[in-house]
């Protein structure tokens, strides 16, 4: 079975439990406003071209988006996506198993979002667990319930997206509403699946008072939530919006004494532990 | 005494700046050199002149204290021993080897193919026999040895120098004694106690090492590249300590510090290393309250040297490891890991036992040797692999100097024609660095007796055979290998571009690459993104390192050196990348002529492209316990990656996969490119950010451009 991912990456730390292995898949429902995966968004092959590493050669006047080998000598175009099997993913995977077995990691699925590819995910996660790894996947939750219900007996932990309270302004901030998204979350722990909640604090979007309480209230309401993690913005991702030829919206980014007050903040509503992400 | 270190340490740390030497207390060097200079016009064998002109100084020469310490060590010497070595080393040169010293300077000035020369440094004394046994105690041996009867002339000369040297040690501890009494009387009996008879306590053991250390160093000039293993040594001090109640472990930590912060300093040239943790020689894990007490103490201080060695055992605590790496993840990075099973596998592999090659301490960077029973010399000399390829290529001519240095290897007419040129070119030159340590290693008598430290190895002193004459139980000898990395992406690329895609015969391509890729920047691409690269778990480049570190370990492992023991192989660079990288030509990988190679057993800067578990994956794919000279691998992290309880764990299992890999040592750096280009842009506002190296640290902002580049290139694929 074939899936489109556009990255695979080794010795990831931050994406659950050890030393784990991030695949990346492309293709997202959702198009958040603060988006740092830009390249993530569309299921389709794209280009990425950084304009300031491009030494005029024109090398590539005739590459379209199916030159998947053409190489670019100085890094400035890139084909972002690529088609790959099961095996071939779980092969790479696989190499980094001793890194897992020493420190309880193991092979996380992230994107883009992985649900929107579930029947290639569910293969990847059921080939890792038979391969005895630990499983998560981060998701923005957005999706069947069905595919849920497929999904969970082989995924060990959710890293699960929680970016805004107020139904109306989920959608305007990522486009889709967020009844679906809670509705699969209480689904999930209602059959004992351990999660993540990770959410992305946005100046001038959601660093407010109400959905911080949201936040807690969501928190106090799961059973098997092991952490939250606030994620701060960043805009690590705005020079690929440049690349995707995108205009990226700009938000401010929080001091550090900010990210500290707004953990405390959440913190204080909610027994589970808070974290930077 | 007045323990607060923290009101003296700006005083201190001045200390060795303008030594203000009692010009009462005796002669300066200039004043004692006339003497040295009519002894060595006597015909007295060298042993004899070096312990009388080291007996000399301490009688005679100023002394110096520091008021605001509370440890002495200062006697001006000047460089009147490092002189006199000199003088010896060039004697013995201009006598004996003239042809074979310029041959080998040019072999390495001129062309960075390779080097040997006489390794006098390297030196770990037995500083646990020391502190038993005291200064006293070891005179005492020696002269029960020396009253043997039927001695040889030449043990009597051995007994005899070694007596004077200890004699003279023992009367510079009263000197310093008498000159600090008014002020530090603590002091001044801890000294005194030294002068006759042996430590009781830490204190008076901690002013023994110190005392030692900067007499044999900075008087008689020697390189001590280790104390030992300081927990090991100063364990039961303390423990008795804080069961007599004469100190209490607070009190011990200031006096650590005082300690600690003696070495930082001095200066002391590439670091003193310590060593802490690891196992016995009947296998059992020594960490103890003073391995925490000395990490902690010692990050606290916020310096690199001394340098802190970590030996790691099967039975080594999780928490004293993660202990370590928090230091390293909060910005200091002057410790460094050691495997204790590759060590000691490694060690047996030359004729070592077992019980001796537990009790190793890595000496200088990270070369294992038996403590206080092997004479390691680990710094014999070098091979630059990727001088090989160009050898190949130019049939054994220097490019630049036109000097016939490798051999003809002839016509490669396929891949495997060419990995047995290399490997003959490697044969050659190996030989020729071999023979040269061989050659100036049977005249150790004449440069380097060291009778004070010969006395400290029971079978020196047994045999009355001095140290440097193979007096030792194991006398070793090292060659490292420098720059594999480099040299297996050259390999690669030959075997992609010429043998497999034929995209240009091996001639043409050599042609290229001694006009350094002039008119051919396409190719030179093509071969910088070439796929099969070192360090990143390429099954073939894996492939191609393991062997060639196989072949590397057995041209120079057991190898019979010039003083009745065997040559131990390494695999690592030390900072040569830069200085071999400016004498090698241009490199199938698409290198250029003169840019520097790869450092230690990392991948060439910025091709580690997979992270690094694909790094860890490549270079345990060589079987590291046949370097038995030391092997290293330096990785740098970013601070997001271990951050946290979760990203310490993450670090642990990292060195921890290594190492039950098959890993030797490994040394972390742990930042963000960003920092280090904003060091390098505005020096003035990162003074104290520090790199390790290799085996010591430096400001990052005190590094050649060349260097700093070459950390940043590295760091921008931390993860």
């Amino acid at each position: 079975m074939n899936g489109t991912i556009f990255n695979i990456q080794r010795f990831c730390t931050n994406d659950g439990p050890g030393i784990r292995t991030t695949v990346f898949f492309k293709g997202c429902p959702l198009s958040c406003l603060w988006c740092h995966n830009p390249e993530s968004q569309r299921g389709e092959r794209e280009i990425l071209f950084y304009k300031e590493k491009c030494s005029g050669c024109g090398r590539c006047k005739e590459m379209t988006v199916e030159d998947t080998d053409f190489l670019c000598y100085n890094d400035a175009k890139r084909i972002c996506g690529k088609s790959v099997t099961v095996t071939e993913v779980l092969e790479e995977v696989l190499k980094d198993r001793l890194f897992y077995e020493n420190s309880g990691g193991g092979l996380t699925l992230s994107g883009g979002e992985p649900l929107a590819q579930p029947a290639f995910a569910a293969a990847l996660l059921k080939g890792a667990k038979e391969a005895g790894l630990h499983t998560a996947i981060e998701t923005c939750g957005f999706t069947s319930e069905r595919v849920i219900r497929e999904i969970a007996p082989v995924v060990d932990l959710f890293l699960f997206d929680f970016k805004e309270t107020n139904p109306t302004l989920h959608k305007q901030f990522t486009g889709v509403d967020n009844a679906r998204i809670l509705e699969n979350l209480r689904l999930l722990d209602s059959i004992n699946k351990e999660s993540i909640l990770r959410c992305p604090i946005i100046p001038g979007c959601n660093d407010r008072p109400e959905h911080y309480e949201g936040i807690c209230r969501l928190a106090n309401e799961l059973r098997h939530l092991r952490q939250i993690e606030i994620e701060p913005y960043h805009s690590l991702g705005e020079g690929k919006y440049a690349a995707l030829g995108k205009p990226a919206a700009h938000f401010d980014r929080f001091t550090d004494e900010q990210v500290q007050e707004i953990i405390q903040t959440i913190q204080n509503g909610t027994a589970a532990p808070v974290k930077k992400a | 005494m007045n323990l607060n270190f923290a009101a003296k340490r700006e005083a201190l740390a001045r200390q060795f700046d303008d030594i203000q030497w009692q010009t009462d207390s005796g002669s300066s060097p200039q004043d004692l050199e006339a003497q040295v200079q009519l002894w060595e016009q006597t015909g007295l064998p060298h042993a004899t002149i070096k312990a009388k002109t080291f007996a000399l100084i301490c009688e005679q020469g100023q002394i110096a204290i520091d008021r605001d310490d509370i440890f002495q060590d200062k006697l001006n010497g000047g460089k009147l021993m490092v002189e006199q070595r000199k003088r010896w080393e060039k004697q013995v040169k201009d006598t004996y080897l003239k042809e074979q010293t310029d041959a080998i300077r040019r072999a390495w000035r001129d062309c960075g193919a390779y080097t040997g020369h006489g390794d006098y440094g390297h030196i770990s004394p037995n500083s646990k026999l020391l502190l038993e046994m005291g200064l006293v105690g070891l005179l005492e041996r020696v002269e029960r040895y020396a009253a043997q009867e039927n001695l040889s002339e030449s043990q009597h000369v051995f007994y005899d120098s070694c007596k004077i040297m200890l004699n003279a040690m023992i009367t510079v501890a009263k000197r310093l004694s008498e000159a600090i009494r008014p002020y530090n009387r603590e002091n001044a009996d801890a000294l005194w106690q030294i002068a006759v008879g042996k430590p009781r306590n830490t204190y008076e053991a901690m002013q023994l090492l110190i005392l030692y250390f900067f007499l044999h160093e900075y008087v008689a000039g020697a390189r001590v590249r280790t104390l030992g293993r300081l927990d090991v040594l100063l364990y039961p001090f303390y423990k008795k300590d804080l069961e007599s109640g004469s100190y209490t472990k607070a009190e011990i930590r200031e006096m650590l510090k005082f300690f600690l912060h003696k070495f930082w300093s001095a200066k002391v040239p590439f670091d003193l290393p310590f060593c802490l943790g690891g196992i016995d020689e009947s296998g059992n894990e020594v960490t103890n309250e003073m391995s925490y007490l000395i990490v902690q103490t010692y990050n606290s201080l916020n310096i690199y040297s001394p340098k802190i060695h970590i030996r790691v055992s099967d039975q080594t605590s999780a928490d004293f490891v993660k202990l370590v790496l928090s230091c390293i993840r909060g910005g200091n990075s002057s410790f460094v890991f050691v495997n204790d099973s590759i060590a000691t596998k490694a060690l047996r592999g030359v004729g070592i036992t077992e019980t001796d090659a537990r009790n190793y301490v890595p000496i200088g960077c990270y070369e294992p040797a038996v403590w206080g029973v092997e004479l390691g010399c680990t710094g014999n000399g070098a091979i630059n692999l990727v001088k090989a390829v160009e050898f190949v290529f130019t049939r054994g001519r220097d490019l630049k100097s036109g000097e016939m240095i490798g051999i003809d290897t002839g016509e490669i007419g396929s891949y495997e024609a060419f990995i047995d040129a290399l490997k003959r070119q490697l044969c050659y030159i190996t030989d020729r660095a071999a023979q040269y340590v061989i050659d100036i290693e049977k005249h150790y008598r004449e440069i380097y007796p060291d009778p004070i430290l010969s006395c400290q190895y029971d079978e020196s002193v047994r045999r009355g055979v001095d140290l440097y004459e193979g007096g030792a139980k194991y006398n070793s000898s090292s060659l490292y290998f420098y720059c594999i990395g480099s040299f297996v992406d050259a390999v690669c690329a030959v075997k992609q571009l010429v043998f497999e895609e034929k995209r240009l015969s091996f001639d043409t391509l050599g042609d290229i690459l001694k006009k350094d890729w002039a008119n051919a920047e396409t190719l030179r691409q093509v071969a910088l993104h070439l796929p099969v690269k070192y360090g990143n778990g390429n099954p073939v480049a894996d492939a191609i390192a393991a062997e060639i570190a196989d072949f590397c370990a057995g041209l120079v492992n057991n190898r019979p050196n010039g003083r009745g023991g065997v040559f131990k192989a390494s695999l690592f660079t030390i900072d040569r990348c830069f200085y071999v990288g400016e004498r090698t030509m241009a490199t199938p990988d698409g290198r250029h002529a003169g840019a520097p190679l790869s450092k230690n057993m990392c991948a060439t800067t910025g091709m580690d492209k997979n992270g690094v578990t694909a790094l860890i994956s490549s270079v345990t794919k060589m079987d590291l316990s046949k370097f038995p000279n030391g092997s290293v691998l330096d990785i740098i992290l970013h601070p997001s990656a271990v951050q946290g309880e979760d990203g310490l764990d993450a670090f642990y299992a990292l060195l921890l996969t290594y190492f039950r890999q098959g890993g030797f040592a490994m040394h972390g750096n742990v930042f963000h490119v960003k920092d280090l280009r904003a060091a390098q842009k505005e020096p003035e506002k990162y003074k104290t950010l520090q790199v390790r190296v290799c085996g010591w640290n430096a400001y990052f902002v005190e590094l050649s451009k060349v260097e700093q580049d070459a950390f940043i290139r590295q760091a921008e694929n931390a993860i």
